[in-house]
């Protein structure tokens, strides 16, 4: 893991990095622990997935980091640190480290970050647009509020913007209201808004999991095309390990809260340590394997949230499992390879106790 | 949008015939009325004037003509404004109405306007204050309006007013201004009394659209965009106020339309209570009396006034919202 930098750098590896990150939602019926030490770099410029199954904590990750976990969520523990690059009077930039967590989630520093320096789309373009705005209006919105601009050159920024986000006739799209334009055009809309500030990252959560797979296709395309002509990084929050493989530099795979496996996406895929993401590769169809051969699902179900799990939380459905051990501590995080880390007694003695 | 409120205004015209048909029917159905009463008064007072005043009255209202006809020769006076006459009142019908039709389309705007005002932003506090002690008494507060009578909280207001602010009661003038011409004066002491007919009339129509609102703002809240627009970076006001509260207005704006003729007819009780000079206590009695021409020129006027609150809020629902279209 890289060394936290102690003077101001000029350049930055990461943009964004999460410590022991603790989420918990009060709710009447208990606390569920969302995120229970999440710990995750996002570098600038790439593509970083993060996958699991459904409730795992995908989304409340991202949503953390743009302090936006719904009520009754909060973060209880753990840091968010925001490198961010400034302009300094000579011409001259530095990066400014923000410690997100600190921050008031309605306040004036957060929200100067928030579509400026962070930006998300969403899972369901049908509904991520407001239907009362045109989509000019909307995208505009977030020009105005960050840049210093007349109502006219924001404009001219929107137009072009949803040019390059592969928008026909942007000229006329910016009158339209969402309810004129398909779900393709709409997320293509939600990226020109996301991306019309120039963010640092871009949270895509499940982005393409609503449209039908040719304009999934076309989506995924524009985004690593995008992703290389304007070098913001993006974190791709998917289930869908075939959209990993094919968009993202890294991989965190994600289980119950908390991120057991990160790799680059090519030992990912082919030398997979954790027990549950090897689980998780089996149980995707292959091209070419014998017709008749049945799928494998990984054993038992994701274990309801408020539940607390003694030990490592995969250990009732792992096949490894030590007993004894899995089932006591949560093993720690160890290096296995080049930027590959893992969370799994395999691999390490060492663990902590539950908190 | 023109065509499509001039289209709008011919089926209005068309509803308003079918209104005044079945109106006209029914206040004919029952026996006796207030004109065959005035017919025998008439005849028993005898004289040289009582004959050629009953025939002109049996030839001017139809008293032998068969139904339709006793329509016809109503409808096409209604039409060119000649409501008919109140016998009970002995005045032509629109001089009754235009005297207390203002105060009744005043109290009635302005009881529309306090409980809009007053349940958006009840409603709106109270969803982004969800779970809280304010949004509790909130809560409680709406029940006690949605529950308690109207003619009894103007009664408890009443009270109120005399005992503890030592107001004079009743009316919407002090006696002093009652009969006097218009002046600044007069139009204060108006304003100090029209506080309590429009909290009465206007509490339990508040109670439930900011209930209303509540609920609706609770559901956009949730909505996709609304996190979209958090996304953007604005402030949790814009948020809330732009992005929102527009798209939770649809059940209130349609509510609207409903309405106005509800705060007419229904202040009726109220303006009995607090003795108002507006058309509900009149329009009452017209009923009671019998007094038909007086009767149905109100039932008219509360039909066009429900057919343009329908047409009004359906434009402003359209400009609300961008995806109704004028089909």
């Amino acid at each position: 893991m890289a060394n936290q930098a102690q003077s101001p750098a000029t350049t930055r590896d990461l943009v964004v990095r999460v410590r022991d990150l603790h989420v918990y939602f009060f709710t009447d019926l208990g606390v569920s622990r969302a995120l229970n030490g999440v710990s995750l770099d996002i570098p600038a410029g790439k593509v970083t997935g993060v996958v699991g199954e459904s409730g795992c904590g995908k989304s409340v990750t991202a949503l953390s980091i743009m302090r936006l976990v719904p009520h009754p969520g909060r973060i209880t523990k753990g840091e968010i640190l925001l490198y961010r690059e400034r302009e300094k009077q000579n011409g001259h930039s530095i990066v400014e480290e923000v410690n997100l967590t600190d921050l008031d989630p309605q306040g004036p520093v957060i929200r100067s970050i928030r579509g400026a320096e962070l930006a998300m789309i969403f899972q369901e373009p049908m509904t991520s647009l407001n239907p009362s705005y045109t989509i000019g209006d909307q995208i505009m919105e977030a020009i105005l509020l960050h840049q210093k601009c007349t109502r006219k050159e924001a404009e001219e920024r929107a137009v072009d913007i949803l040019a390059r986000a592969g928008m026909p006739n942007p000229k006329t799209v910016v009158r339209r209201y969402p309810h004129e334009l398909s779900g393709g055009m709409r997320q293509r809309a939600m990226i020109a808004m996301a991306l019309s500030c120039t963010p640092s990252v871009l949270f895509a959560d499940e982005p393409t999991t609503a449209l039908d797979v040719t304009t999934e296709a076309q989506i995924l395309d524009l985004m690593r095309e995008l992703q290389a002509a304007m070098g913001m990084a993006i974190v791709f929050i998917t289930h869908n390990l075939g959209v990993v493989a094919q968009m993202c530099d890294t991989v965190a795979v994600m289980y119950l809260g908390r991120i057991v496996e990160q790799a680059p996406v090519e030992p990912l895929f082919y030398e997979p340590q954790h027990p549950y993401t090897r689980a998780l590769l089996r149980s995707i169809p292959h091209v070419g394997s014998r017709t008749k051969a049945r799928l494998e699902p990984i054993r038992g179900v994701v274990p309801d949230p408020y539940a607390t799990i003694q030990g490592c939380p995969f250990h009732p459905r792992c096949d490894y499992r030590k007993p004894g051990v899995c089932d006591v501590r949560v093993p720690a995080t160890v290096e296995v390879g080049e930027s590959h880390t893992v969370r799994c007694f395999l691999y390490t003695e060492q663990g902590e106790d539950n908190g | 949008m023109a065509r499509y409120i001039l289209r709008r205004s011919g089926y209005m015209f068309v509803t308003m015939i079918f209104v005044a048909v079945i109106g006209f029917l029914i206040i004919e159905l029952p026996p006796g009325s207030y004109l065959e009463f005035e017919i025998a008064r008439l005849r028993q007072l005898g004289g040289d004037m009582a004959p050629e005043q009953i025939r002109a009255l049996e030839i001017r209202y139809g008293v032998h003509d068969p139904i339709y006809l006793k329509f016809w020769k109503w409808f096409s006076g209604f039409v060119r404004g000649d409501f008919g006459r109140s016998f009970e009142h002995r005045l032509p019908v629109s001089e009754l109405l235009w005297q207390r039709l203002g105060f009744t389309v005043l109290i009635s705007v302005l009881t529309m306007i306090f409980s809009w005002v007053v349940s958006i932003i009840v409603g709106v506090y109270s969803a982004t204050h969800r779970y809280t002690i304010p949004d509790y008494a909130i809560t409680v507060l709406q029940f006690i309006g949605l529950s308690v009578p109207n003619f009894l909280l103007a009664l408890v207001l009443m009270v109120f007013a005399q005992q503890v602010l030592g107001m004079e009661v009743g009316g919407l003038f002090s006696g002093a201004y009652r009969n006097a011409p218009w002046s600044l004066a007069k139009f204060i002491d108006l304003l100090k009394h029209l506080w309590i007919p429009i909290l009465v009339i206007g509490a339990s129509g508040t109670a439930w659209l900011s209930r209303v609102m509540r609920g609706n703002l609770l559901d956009v809240l949730n909505m996709q965009y609304v996190q979209t627009a958090r996304a953007k970076g604005l402030p949790e006001r814009t948020v809330v106020w732009k992005h929102a509260v527009r798209n939770a207005l649809h059940p209130l704006v349609m509510v609207l339309g409903m309405s106005l003729p509800g705060i007419i007819s229904g202040e009726t009780v109220v303006a009995i209570v607090l003795n108002m000079p507006t058309t509900g206590p009149l329009y009452f009695r017209a009923l009671l009396q019998q007094d038909m021409y007086l009767a149905v020129t109100f039932l008219m006027f509360l039909a066009v006034l429900l057919l343009i609150g329908n047409l009004f809020a359906d434009i402003l629902l359209a400009w609300l919202d961008p995806r109704i279209r004028f089909e």
